[in-house]
């Protein structure tokens, strides 16, 4: 059974070679979104090689959450090219399932309230989407889900229901659910956000090791310590713009703009 | 006293059987149309609300005199039972639909976007994510419905089935002792709601230590 042999949560494949050449893994052109009258993304560019992690900071409201859903399709772009891989989905036409679904397949999501399914247990919340969507048999889909909840450090939770694990417990079996789909790329929306900071360090740790490990992230977050040391780019977005995008440790100590030097510094000072 | 209790009784199998049976046609019609009620294409929802409401506009035992004196007499004839089976069953259809529907909309729209972002599709998601969790909550007010529906199984009476209340009005132009007759009639309902409010209790106590948030 080759599914044994698999790295899990690695990303090996037909795509490798494109890390080799120039061109990102993940490409936002012109990204346009607007409720309304109300526009809450403005023509964002932004782009992420295979390997890299993106760490998105900025004031609440500014459209971080909204950009990230607009590269997996849960919230369509109104205008404004998605690249992920070999997928490419403009916003204008008309998206068709086929390429939904291609996206999506490269994409991993952890969500800021995590999402698990609570009428199941943390095994099935793993295994359900492997058997649904990759067609794998329910010992395989368990076998690695196994190989996840310990890489995430949980495997004697997963006879449990999700209720009965704590928040940074829920969110680590969160991140082992995208990874069982093998992801090229994750997408993290807050994921600490709604712990207490020593449950936070917990799912951090596992995110940094994911980092270690050579997976492509896109993380948006308000833990500037893991922007600064994990990440190895950063993007500043304010009022649905990217304000600043560069090397992090550059944009986080050396911000050119006085509206990100404003938000640092409020940051900093919590 | 308990000769005359023994003749009631032999309304219980009918007023058991009548509610057991338009409960199961409603907990099954009620499904699909609670989809028809939210489908995405809007001539499906339109005729699911125009059949929800038009069943629920008109009352109960007016149903059950149009299926039975009106469609029941024309090409088709039927029996009294089968005429509330389908009269109680369709009414119970809506309710339960409706029911669903409450249940549905309690659903976080994250467990939407979970499942979207794990590419599950529509079909997946509405039976393995989204269903389970709406049956769940819409098990307390099914419960509360079913002995509603039990209560209102009293109406078939008027069309002939010989239920609790029909056995209680024929006892009662035999004997003139209306309340000791009717008096009798209400406890045997009670004494039914009972085990339903016990079970579905349980089940409820069951499923919240189970999964609660
Ligand atoms: N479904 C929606 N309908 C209408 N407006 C929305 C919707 N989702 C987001 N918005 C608006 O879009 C703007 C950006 O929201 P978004 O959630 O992307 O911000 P954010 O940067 O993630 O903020 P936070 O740090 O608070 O999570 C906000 O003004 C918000 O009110
Ligand atoms: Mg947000």
């Amino acid at each position: 059974m080759p599914q044994q042999l698999r790295v899990v949560g690695q990303h090996v494949g037909k795509e490798a070679p494109l890390a080799l050449t120039n061109k990102p893994y993940v490409k936002l052109e012109q990204i346009t979104k607007s409720y309304g009258a109300h526009t809450v993304l403005r023509d964002v560019n932004l782009s992420v090689h295979s390997g890299g992690v993106l760490a998105i900071i900025g004031p609440s409201g500014s459209g971080k959450s909204t950009l990230l859903r607009c590269i997996n399709y849960i919230e369509p772009p109104n205008k404004g090219i998605v690249t992920v891989g070999d997928v490419t989905i403009e916003g204008e036409t008309p998206v068709s399932r086929r390429d939904l679904r291609a996206l999506r397949s490269k994409l991993g999501m952890v969500f800021q309230s995590f999402n698990l399914f609570p009428h199941l247990t943390v095994l099935r919340n793993i295994t359900l989407a492997q058997e649904r969507v990759l067609g794998r048999t329910s010992a395989e889909a368990e076998l690695i889900a196994m190989q996840l909840l310990t890489r995430v450090g949980l495997a004697d939770k997963a006879a449990q229901y999700p209720s009965r694990c704590s928040g940074g417990q829920q969110q680590r079996i969160a991140i082992a659910r995208a990874l069982a789909l093998d992801p090229k790329v994750m997408l993290f929306d807050e994921p600490t956000s709604a712990l207490d900071p020593e449950l936070g360090l917990e799912v951090l740790s596992v995110m940094r090791e994911l980092a270690t490990s050579g997976m492509t992230m896109i993380v948006v977050t308000h833990e500037m310590s893991f922007a600064e040391n994990v990440s190895d780019h950063v993007a500043i977005m304010a009022d649905g713009c990217i304000l600043e995008y560069g090397p992090s440790r550059e944009v986080i100590r050396n911000p050119q703009s006085a509206r990100a030097r404003q938000f640092l510094r409020a940051v900093n000072e919590r | 006293m308990l000769y005359q209790l023994g003749l009631i009784l032999r309304g219980l199998p009918w007023t058991i059987l009548i509610t057991a049976v338009s409960l199961l046609i409603g907990c099954i019609l009620g499904y699909p149309i609670m989809l028809g009620r939210n489908a995405r294409s809007l001539p499906v929802r339109l005729v699911s609300i125009a059949f929800i409401s038009l069943i629920r506009a008109v009352p109960p035992l007016v149903w059950l005199f149009i299926i039975f004196f009106g469609v029941g007499t024309g090409a088709f004839s039927m029996s009294p039972l089968t005429a509330a089976l389908i009269g109680l069953g369709l009414i119970a259809a809506t309710n339960m639909a409706e029911i669903y529907r409450g249940g549905l909309i309690s659903i976080h729209h994250g467990q939407w976007e979970a499942a979207q972002a794990l590419n599950l599709g529509g079909a997946h998601t509405f039976r393995d994510v989204i269903a389970p969790q709406m049956f769940r909550v819409a098990l307390p007010s099914s419960a509360t419905y079913a002995i509603g529906l039990m209560k209102d199984t009293a109406i078939a009476s008027t069309i002939g089935v010989p239920e609790l209340a029909y056995q209680g009005a024929r006892l009662t132009q035999e004997t003139f002792q209306g309340l000791k007759v009717f008096g009798m009639v209400g406890l045997i309902y009670i004494l039914l709601s009972l085990p339903i409010a016990w079970l579905s209790r349980r089940a409820d106590l069951y499923l919240r230590a189970k999964v609660a948030r």
